[in-house]
């Protein structure tokens, strides 16, 4: 099982008391609080985790993208893997990823990813996202196209990437009368393409049709395995085999040289859990934004919100991982055995856990957990 | 009085709507809430005029119609309908989004309609101010802000005091998701309407809420000095929701322009 090093980049440097006065640390909570100064050096302090999780033997290095909000700055994914792919030697970078339907121009989507794989030599795993409805506002997108456009823009990339240009694109969101990029992916017939999934049935048919590598985030484990019966049933439908390679999975995890002092910083991911996603419904999930069927999935992917459990609920059941070398890897085995899934990403980074606790969980994980859960 | 349901076929889409009365024929385009029906002040409206009060394509009863994509869409659709419905040259009303819509189907055809009225019409965009982004709001929160005094309703109870069934929640998320198709961007106006406003020479009555929350009065002042023929009535502790909210002032007001 490969293991991915992932932080959100957030910028939780502000008072929490300042936030909770907002109905939501997202788009509402007003950008004064943003601290310059910090945030220059909060960039190279993450990027230097990230240098460190690529030299000690993480396979990959996950990267993301969010706007509007301190629960993570990272506000360009592609730019971000852009640095990477010049800092970084050998993990591949995993971009999970592009918000597609909120992007207006997919060919100079595809420009971007195609530059980021060429410099960083062909390391490049291409992530394709919804987003979630807080991205729609900011883009002022309509939430109702959101799932057309995240498939027409996906379709134009890849037919930048596959076919020879010049050509036409009228589509029904996208317009373009004369594609031809002068940038093209290193890895042909292009880079492997990962898909998130959280509540949607669709998508997991829809990843497992093409083949995608599909990765549940923080959801219970048989939430998971029912998202895998649908990958593998659009996987049957064009005949295609699913391995373990075609699945993954996200958690949070941290170690630590003593037990005690990594549960001390698991406690940093409780903050994604709740507060950074508190706020109305309509600004999370707007209008039209998921179709019924996703709906009645994610209340029962969620019968209980991450937010109403406690820390060590969120310990037990696995979506916090946190505890000395052995345990960790223990732990790591037993979701590999629950899952069967070929990586796992983890959210290793969050709110105030400092530089020096994150580079030393790095350098635990690449020295005694990677090569404990090598052969799995 | 009778009222009866109709199912009238537009275009492929199956329009719902409710028509009754005597009279002239007055078409009522409802708003982004959703198609109410014969509420008080409809019915007033109904002894002196036939009265048709469909549901837009998208919304509650009628088909779905996830092709369109403006309000100037709806407007060609429903100039469609009146030839379908033979309803030659209507009076035309509308409340909020189907204010916007009546006002984009009067500069559109001014000759299709007689009389044109717009309730706490959406599609211009305030100079001053601006328009609530409804679809940022909680439905319970627009409840509160859609009025001025829900007190002073008569019809408070009746149309929002019930506890909604699931069957009502679908259907009030089937209109919002409507809504947004239509009118998310540019966000409930169209940049150009103004330009064509001034064609429309039909005598027109605009009326609004002083205490509108959604869509300020200055938009009703806006409509006021580009529709040559107009006038604006501003009803004094009256929210958005004006045929609701004072319904006998607002039947009275429509009785009288349009005798």
């Amino acid at each position: 099982m490969k293991l991915y090093y992932f932080s959100e980049m957030p910028h939780h440097e502000y008072p929490d008391a300042e936030g909770d006065k907002y109905p939501s640390l997202r788009l509402a909570f007003p950008n004064r609080f943003f601290d310059r100064k910090k945030a220059a050096e909060n960039y190279q302090r993450y990027l230097t985790e990230y240098e460190l999780a690529d030299q000690v033997g993480y396979d990959g290095l996950m990267i993301n993208e969010h706007h509007s909000t301190p629960s993570c700055v990272d506000v360009g994914v592609n730019m971000t893997a852009a640095v990477l792919a010049r800092t970084t030697r050998r993990a591949k970078i995993l971009l999970l990823g592009n918000i597609l339907p909120i992007e207006d121009n997919p060919v100079r989507m595809a420009e971007q990813i195609a530059m980021a794989d060429l410099i960083s030599g062909g390391r490049v795993l291409s992530g394709f996202v919804r987003g979630v409805g807080v991205e729609q506002w900011w883009a002022n997108a309509n939430p109702v196209h959101n799932r057309e456009r995240f498939e027409e823009c996906h379709d134009l990339i890849l037919k930048c990437w596959t076919e020879p240009g010049p050509f036409r694109w009228e589509g029904k969101h996208y317009h373009f009368r004369h594609v031809n990029p002068w940038c093209l992916p290193l890895q042909q017939p292009h880079p492997p393409i990962w898909i998130p999934g959280t509540a949607s049935p669709e998508t997991a048919v829809w990843a497992g049709r093409r083949g995608y590598t599909y990765v549940p985030f923080l959801v219970p484990f048989d939430i998971a395995r029912e998202l895998f019966e649908y990958y593998r049933q659009g996987a049957a439908e064009v005949g295609r085999k699913v391995t373990p390679d075609n699945l993954g999975f996200l958690i949070c995890a941290v170690t630590a040289d003593t037990k005690a002092k990594a549960l001390e910083a698991g406690k940093h991911f409780v903050w994604r859990m709740g507060p950074t996603l508190r706020g109305p419904v309509e600004w999370f999930q707007p209008v039209g934004m998921r179709s019924k069927a996703g709906k009645q999935f994610a209340l029962k992917a969620r019968p209980r919100s991450l937010a109403n459990m406690s820390y060590d609920e969120l310990v037990a059941e696995h979506f916090i991982i946190a505890g000395e070398p052995a345990e960790v890897a223990d732990k790591f085995a037993h979701v590999h055995e629950q899952l069967g899934c070929g990586h796992l990403l983890l959210e290793a980074q969050e709110s105030r856990m400092d530089h020096l606790t994150t580079m030393r969980s790095i350098e635990l994980m690449g020295a005694k957990v990677i090569p404990a859960i090598a052969k799995l | 009085m009778d009222i009866r349901e109709e199912t009238i076929s537009v275009g492929g889409v199956a329009v719902h709507a409710w028509t009754g009365g005597q009279g002239a024929p007055l078409l009522v385009l409802h708003g982004a809430g959703g198609n109410r029906g014969f509420t008080r002040a409809f019915r007033a409206l109904a002894e002196h005029y036939t009265v048709w009060a469909p549901t837009h394509p998208g919304f509650g009863a009628s088909g779905d119609a996830e092709w369109m994509q403006s309000i100037a869409d709806l407007a060609r659709f429903y100039l469609w309908f009146i030839d379908v419905a033979g309803l030659r040259r209507p009076h035309l009303l509308g409340q909020s989004l189907g204010g916007w819509t009546a006002a984009e189907m009067a500069a559109m055809g001014p000759g299709s309609i007689d009389k044109l009225v717009l309730s706490a019409a959406a599609g211009l965009k305030p100079e001053k101010s601006e328009i609530l982004d409804v679809f940022f709001h909680t439905p319970a929160e627009l409840r509160t802000l859609n009025v001025h005094d829900p007190k002073t309703i008569p019809e408070w109870d009746e149309l929002f005091g019930k506890v909604p069934t699931p069957a009502d929640l679908e259907i009030a998320e089937r209109n919002r998701e409507m809504s947004a198709r239509l009118a998310w961007k540019p966000y409930m106006h169209n940049p150009v309407l103004e330009r064509f406003l001034p064609r429309v020479t039909n005598p027109a009555l605009i009326v609004w809420g002083r205490e509108d929350r959604i869509i300020p009065v200055e938009c009703g002042e806006r409509y006021r000095k580009l529709l040559p023929g107009s006038t604006l009535t501003v009803l004094e502790k009256c929210g958005h929701l004006v045929p609701i909210e004072q319904p006998d002032a607002f039947a009275r007001l429509v009785r009288e322009f349009l005798k």
